[in-house]
C-alpha cells in the first residue's frame, strides 16, 4: 500500500460531483498487484457520487495493475489508455466505468495551461 | 503501385496483390492487419518452385475473395496442366482454402510452397520503417508455424495451421503432393492472430463478439443490417449502385473495439480502421435516417473518452472529444500519441451537433439526459480551451510538434490551410468551418437546455452567444471585394484568404448571413471550384491547388455531401441536386463506391473521375455520403414528431422512393420525381 494511492482513493469522493459524469454508473474493481500481493479496491460510481471500499465484491468491471503503475497514474506521470494498449494492465467488464474513473486522474507534472502558452506567443509576434 | 485486392471484416484487413500473395512494403501496408499490427508480412505461393500469376478473380463479398491462378508466365498459361485456385475469406482470423489442379491425364508430383513470416509492423511503422524495439520468435509443430512477437508486456501472435500434412520450417510450409489425372489437392490454412491481455488470455476471446465468426454468421449479420436499413426504388441506376455498395460497405465497416469492447465503424481501409471523431461524427450524421441504431455506441465511446485534463502530449483538454485512437504498439509505448489523441478542434462542437440531430430523428431523450455533464463539458471547452487566444473563436496550436498534427480541422495535411498567394499563416490559426459549427453546436446545445435539461436561462445565453458569433463572424471573415469567406484567421487576426470549399460547410451550420447565401453559393458551383464532379477542396486558381493535392485540389466525397446538405438548408436545391448528380455519375465509376478523394482535373478534360493515388476506399464518410445525398433529394427533416418530406430530384434521374425510413414517427415512405422538360409541370 503506498501513502500515494491511498491519499488519491481518499480524495475521491470531494471529487466526486465534479468528475463523474452521466456515464459513470456502477461497480469497479481495482486490484492492484506488487509481487504475490493484490490490494483490492472497490468504487462504486453514481453520476457526482463515488464509495470506495477496500476489498472484493460484486463488480461490473476489474482492472487489474500494478501497484507502481497505479502510483503513476494518480501523479500524472503515466496513462491509462496507454497502459491498456501495452498491455501493462488490462480490465475486464464494462468499459465505460474504467473510462469513467480515469478522469479522476490528474494532469502530467509541469503542465502550463495552453492559453497562456499560446496568448504568449501571439503577444511577442504582435 | 500494383493493383491489390482487399478483405476486411470489422478491423481485420488482408492486402495483399492480384495473385493473392503478400510482399513486404514500405509506401502501401501490405498484409493481414488486426488492430493496427500487421500479422503477416510475408505470404507467397509457389508451385515446382515458380511464382504464379492471375487468370481471374472473384471479389464480389467484402470479406471473401477466390483467385484463379495458373503456374509461369502469362505467355504460356494457355497450355498449363495445372492451375490454383484460392479461396480466402477474413472471418475473424484469415482462412485461405488451396486448392491445386491437375489438368492431365496421368498423376503429377507437384512441389507447394507458402513463404511465411509476420514482421508486426505498427502502421505508424510501414511508411517510416524502423527496427523493432522487441523480438520476434518462430518455433514450429505438426503442420503448425507459430510467429511470436514480445515487448515488455505488449505480446502479439500469429498461428498458422494447415489441414494437410505440411513440412513446416521458420519460413514457411512446404507441401510435397502426387495428384491423380484430372484431380485436384486441397488444404485449409488457418491464419490466427492473437492479442494477449496482460493476464495471457487472448483478449478477443473476451469481448462480447468474440475474436472469430464463421463466414456464415458474418454474411448473416452484414445481411441483418442491410434489411434494416429503408429500401430504395428508383429509375436511376447509379444511385440504386452506390446505395447497395454503401450499405455493404458499412456493415463491412463496422468492428469490435479491442479496448473498448463495442461495436464500432471503422473510418477506412486501409490507414484509418479504428475510431476517429471527426469521421466517426460525420458518417453517423450521414447514416443516422437509415441505420439509427449504429450512432449510440459511437456517440457513448466519444463521451466516455471525452478530455479530462491537460495533456501536452495529447493535445488534450477538459471537455475536449477526441481525434483519434488507435490499438498498437506506438500508442501503447507513447512514440505516438493516439491513446487517444486529441488533436482536432473541431471534433467537439460537431459531437454536441450528433448528439442534437441523432434525438430529433430516434427522440432517444434518455441518452440526451445521461449526457448532460459531457455536453456541458464540451461547450465549456469551445469557449475556454478551444478559444486559444479569447478572441471568440475557435483555434488551434500543437503542444506536440514532434508527433501531433499542425492543422486540427479536417484538411489536416501540412499544407491543407494558405493564403490564396500560396503563404502558410502562423500560429494558431482559425478556420472558418470550425467557427460554423460553434455556432450551429450552440443553437442545438440552447435547444437540448430547454427542452430536456430543464435550464431555459443556460438555452438564452448560448443562443445569445452563437448570435453574437455569428455577428462577428460575418464581420471578421468576409472578404468584402472578392465576396466570399476567409479560409481562416491567422494569429493577428488577418483573413488567410484563399478561396476554399470550407464555405460549403458554413451553409450546412447556418452561419451564413442571408444575404450573402447566394454569392458563396455562386462560388461552390463557380468554374474555380466546381470541376463537373463535385467541389474542390481548392480553387483552381488558388497559388497551392494541385489536383492530386491531398486538400488541396482534389474533391472529396464527404465534403461535397455536407455542401449539398448546406446548399438545401439555404433553399438552393437545384444546385444541391447539381452536386448529388455529380457525385453519382463520378460513384459509377468506381463500382458504386466512393473514394475518400478523387482529382480535381475539369470534367470536360477527363471525362472520367481519376482516383487520388493512395486513396483510401472504403472509407467511412465516402460510404456515408450516397445516403446523405439521398436524405438532401428528398428533403427529409424531423420535426417534431413527423419526417417533413419535400423532395426536389435533379432533372433526369426519374423517380426516387425510399420505404421504411426509421425514427420517432416509426417507420414512413419517401417518393420523389424529377421535373423532366417532357413531363407536364406540377407532377
Amino acid at each position: 500500500m503506498t501513502e500515494v494511492t491511498e491519499r488519491f482513493f481518499a480524495s475521491l469522493p470531494a471529487r466526486a460531483p465534479e468528475v463523474l459524469g452521466g456515464l459513470a454508473d456502477g461497480t469497479l474493481q481495482i486490484e492492484l498487484t506488487t509481487g504475490d500481493l493484490t490490494e483490492h479496491w472497490l468504487v462504486r460510481m453514481r453520476p457526482g457520487f463515488v464509495q470506495v471500499g477496500r476489498h472484493r465484491g460484486p463488480a461490473d468491471a476489474i482492472w487489474y495493475s500494478s501497484a507502481v503503475l497505479f502510483d503513476r497514474l494518480v501523479t500524472g506521470e503515466a496513462q491509462g489508455v496507454a497502459a491498456v494498449l501495452r498491455n501493462e494492465s488490462t480490465f475486464s467488464g464494462n468499459v465505460v466505468l474504467f473510462l469513467a474513473f480515469r478522469r479522476f486522474f490528474p494532469d502530467p507534472p509541469g503542465t502550463r495551461d495552453p492559453r497562456e502558452v499560446a496568448r504568449e506567443q501571439a503577444g511577442r509576434r504582435a | 503501385m500494383k493493383d491489390l485486392v482487399s478483405i476486411l471484416d470489422g478491423n481485420t484487413f488482408l492486402v495483399s496483390d492480384r495473385t493473392g500473395d503478400i510482399e513486404p512494403s514500405y509506401d502501401f501496408p501490405t498484409g493481414l492487419f488486426s488492430f493496427d499490427t500487421r500479422f503477416l508480412s510475408n505470404w507467397v505461393l509457389t508451385l515446382d518452385g515458380e511464382r504464379l500469376h492471375a487468370l481471374s478473380m472473384d471479389d464480389a463479398e467484402s470479406y471473401r475473395t477466390r483467385f484463379f491462378l495458373a503456374p509461369g508466365e502469362p505467355t504460356h498459361y494457355l497450355d498449363a496442366k495445372a492451375s490454383v485456385i484460392r479461396n480466402r475469406a477474413i472471418v475473424g482470423s484469415f482462412q485461405e482454402q488451396l486448392t491445386v489442379l491437375n489438368h492431365a491425364g496421368e498423376e503429377v508430383e507437384f512441389t507447394v510452397r507458402i513463404e511465411m513470416a509476420a514482421d508486426f509492423a505498427d502502421l505508424f511503422e510501414i511508411k517510416n520503417a524502423r527496427q523493432k524495439r522487441g523480438r520476434t520468435t518462430v518455433s514450429t509443430a505438426d503442420n503448425e508455424l507459430r510467429l511470436t512477437y514480445r515487448r515488455e508486456a505488449f505480446h502479439r501472435e500469429t498461428v498458422i495451421n494447415s489441414s494437410a500434412p505440411a513440412s513446416v520450417d521458420a519460413s514457411g510450409m512446404t507441401f510435397q503432393i502426387r495428384v491423380p489425372p484430372n484431380s485436384e489437392w486441397t488444404t485449409t490454412l488457418h491464419v490466427s492472430t492473437i492479442v494477449y491481455g496482460a493476464r495471457g488470455e487472448d483478449i478477443r476471446a473476451t469481448l462480447p463478439y468474440g475474436g472469430s465468426r464463421s463466414a456464415d454468421a458474418i454474411r448473416a449479420e452484414q445481411q441483418e443490417l442491410i434489411d434494416r436499413a429503408p429500401k430504395l426504388g428508383c429509375d436511376c441506376e447509379p444511385l440504386a449502385g452506390a446505395y447497395r455498395r454503401s450499405l455493404n460497405d458499412l456493415a463491412a465497416l463496422r468492428y469490435e473495439s479491442i479496448a473498448l469492447g463495442v461495436r464500432l465503424l471503422a473510418a477506412g481501409l486501409p490507414w484509418f480502421m479504428t475510431l476517429f471523431g471527426r469521421d466517426s461524427i460525420i458518417t453517423s450524421l450521414q447514416v443516422l435516417p437509415f441505420l439509427p441504431e449504429l450512432i449510440p455506441p459511437t456517440i457513448v465511446m466519444l463521451a466516455g473518452l471525452q478530455g479530462h485534463r491537460v495533456d501536452d502530449f495529447r493535445d488534450e483538454e477538459p471537455g475536449k472529444i477526441l481525434h483519434e485512437l488507435r490499438y498498437g504498439e506506438t500508442a501503447g509505448f507513447e512514440e505516438q500519441p493516439h491513446s487517444p489523441y486529441y488533436g482536432s478542434a473541431d471534433s467537439t462542437p460537431l459531437f454536441i451537433i450528433l448528439l442534437d440531430e441523432y434525438e430529433r430523428w430516434t427522440g432517444d431523450t434518455q441518452l440526451v439526459r445521461r449526457l448532460e455533464p459531457h455536453v456541458r463539458a464540451a461547450l465549456r471547452w469551445i469557449d475556454t480551451y478551444g478559444d486559444l487566444l479569447g478572441t471568440g473563436y475557435l483555434w488551434y496550436q500543437t503542444r506536440n510538434p514532434e508527433t501531433g498534427l499542425q492543422n486540427q480541422c479536417w484538411k489536416d495535411s501540412w499544407d491543407g490551410i494558405s493564403y490564396a498567394d500560396g503563404r502558410m499563416p502562423g500560429f494558431p490559426r482559425a478556420t472558418c468551418e470550425m467557427q460554423g459549427y460553434a455556432y450551429d453546436a450552440k443553437i442545438r446545445a440552447a435547444r437540448l437546455a430547454r427542452t430536456f435539461w430543464g435550464d431555459p436561462a443556460y438555452a438564452d445565453r448560448l443562443e445569445r452567444e452563437a448570435a453574437a458569433l455569428k455577428q462577428r463572424f460575418n464581420h471578421d471573415f468576409w472578404i468584402a471585394d472578392r465576396e466570399y469567406y476567409a479560409l481562416a484567421l491567422d494569429a493577428d487576426g488577418r483573413q488567410v484568404d484563399a478561396l476554399s470549399s470550407n464555405i460549403g460547410h458554413l451553409l450546412w451550420s447556418g452561419i451564413v448571413d442571408e444575404s450573402r447565401a447566394g454569392k458563396v453559393v455562386e462560388h461552390l458551383l463557380g468554374p474555380r471550384l466546381f470541376s463537373g464532379w463535385g467541389v474542390r477542396t481548392l480553387a483552381e486558381d488558388q497559388s497551392r491547388y494541385n489536383p492530386i493535392g491531398y486538400h488541396v485540389g482534389t474533391v472529396w466525397p464527404f465534403d461535397n455531401s455536407i455542401i449539398a446538405w448546406g446548399l438545401w438548408r439555404y433553399g438552393f436545391r437545384e444546385e444541391a441536386g447539381q452536386i448529388c448528380d455529380a457525385m453519382l455519375a463520378a460513384s459509377r465509376y468506381f463500382g458504386g463506391r466512393l473514394p475518400e478523394a478523387f482529382a480535381g482535373y475539369a470534367r470536360n478534360l477527363t471525362d472520367y473521375p481519376v482516383e487520388y493515388p493512395t486513396a483510401c476506399s472504403p472509407q467511412a464518410w465516402s460510404t456515408g455520403t450516397p445516403l446523405l445525398l439521398l436524405r438532401v433529394m428528398l428533403g427529409l427533416e424531423p420535426q417534431g414528431e413527423h419526417l417533413i418530406i419535400d423532395p426536389a430530384v435533379p432533372a433526369g434521374m426519374g423517380r426516387i422512393e425510399l420505404l421504411d425510413i426509421p425514427g420517432r414517427w416509426g417507420r414512413v415512405d419517401a417518393l420523389g420525381r424529377s421535373r423532366d422538360p417532357e413531363e407536364p409541370l406540377g407532377r
